[in-house]
């Protein structure tokens, strides 16, 4: 049940998801996978939006060079913990909000354990083999795996549901190459806010997802596109299961 | 037979956003490139990393299929299909 508070909190959201809606965000539990650019967009986000539980996990520490776009840090965080910072930045942004502050680097040992009790998983990641990794994960677990990407003015978005649409393989077999690339911070947060709007979707049960959809977006242009994407049967990841299914 | 190609991101700082290519039936992949680098000088370098070499992670989509799990540069192509080109981004 909504408390009188959350009546009034949220009163601006409840037409559209509903108490119902709302309440599953409240019971939710999400990985956001990164807290940089896209991570920090991410976790704002869906604090304020009611979710309930955050686990944000990053490996790093706070750097001049994240201040123009990982939204969540200040002068006075310089130096600290990622996750511990984005996690007292958080502190207050809902009132059942819970968020568990991970300092690891994502890999193959601890990924599992990492998306463990989730409901889905965001990635804010800023490569390619943690992206597979999480992406096998949250395939394992049988809970979304929302990807984004970003470089420069583009940026891309897909939410990828394990046994219904392609796998991140099948819509990026190759990763691109990785390091420092050039980001806008409004990047970061047009990519994290429509993954963010694909978790509240998921987790209210509204709408239309991005599944078996690849979104890109022109920044520079001011241009959208939306393709259709197939999933294939040669896909070392999905392709057993597409075989099966045909 | 008629191909619609579309390119994203940094290939249209090389290429027309959208571009109808006429093509001879049984043309592949392959082929199309070829046309497109006469029409869009600078498309290959974006595209290819040696001669004939398609740099791994750009992506060709035909009719929202990734070549690379069909047959890469010689995949058929029939009229009407609309092939995508697009480097994915990585960053986060
Ligand atoms: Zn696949």
């Amino acid at each position: 049940m909504l408390t009188p508070a959350d009546r009034e909190r949220y009163r601006r959201q409840l037409p559209l998801i509903g108490d119902e809606g709302q309440e599953r965000l409240r019971e939710a539990a999400v990985l956001v996978a990164g807290a940089g650019g896209l991570g920090t967009s991410i976790a704002l986000h869906c604090a304020y939006a009611g979710i309930g539980r955050i686990r944000i996990v990053d490996q790093d520490r706070v750097d001049l060079s994240n201040l123009n776009r990982q939204i969540l840090y200040r002068d006075a965080d310089l130096g600290k913990s990622k996750a511990v910072a984005a996690a007292e930045r958080l502190r207050g942004a809902g009132p059942h909000l819970r968020v568990e502050p991970v300092e690891a680097s994502i890999d193959a040992e601890n990924v599992r354990e990492l998306a463990e009790g989730v409901d889905l998983i965001l990635d804010g990641m800023d490569n390619f083999d943690a992206r597979y990794l999480l992406a096998d994960a949250a395939r394992e677990c049988a809970v979304p795996f929302i990807h984004g990407a970003i470089h420069g003015f583009f940026g891309q978005v897909t939410t990828i549901i394990p046994e219904t649409t392609p796998c991140l393989r099948c819509i990026v077999p190759h990763p691109p190459p990785g390091g420092a690339v050039p980001i806008l911070g409004v990047t970061a947060g047009v990519i994290g806010c429509m993954q963010t709007a694909e978790a509240i979707k998921w987790l209210a049960g509204t709408g239309d997802l991005l599944a078996g959809r690849l979104l890109l977006w022109d920044g520079l242009r001011a241009e959208t596109e939306v393709l259709a994407v197939e999933g294939d049967a040669a896909c070392p990841v999905c392709g057993e299961h597409r075989r099966k299914c045909e | 037979m008629q191909i619609l190609v579309k390119t994203f991101a940094s290939l249209r700082d090389v290429a027309e956003r959208e571009t109808m290519v006429c093509i001879e039936e049984g043309a592949v992949v392959g082929d199309l490139m070829e046309v497109l680098f006469r029409r869009y000088p600078g498309l290959e370098e974006a595209l290819f990393s040696s001669p004939g070499e398609l740099k791994r992670f750009v992506n060709i989509l035909v009719n929202g299929r990734n070549i690379h799990f069909m047959r890469g540069m010689d995949t058929v192509l029939h009229d009407g299909d609309r092939v995508v080109l697009f480097p994915p981004a990585g960053g986060g």
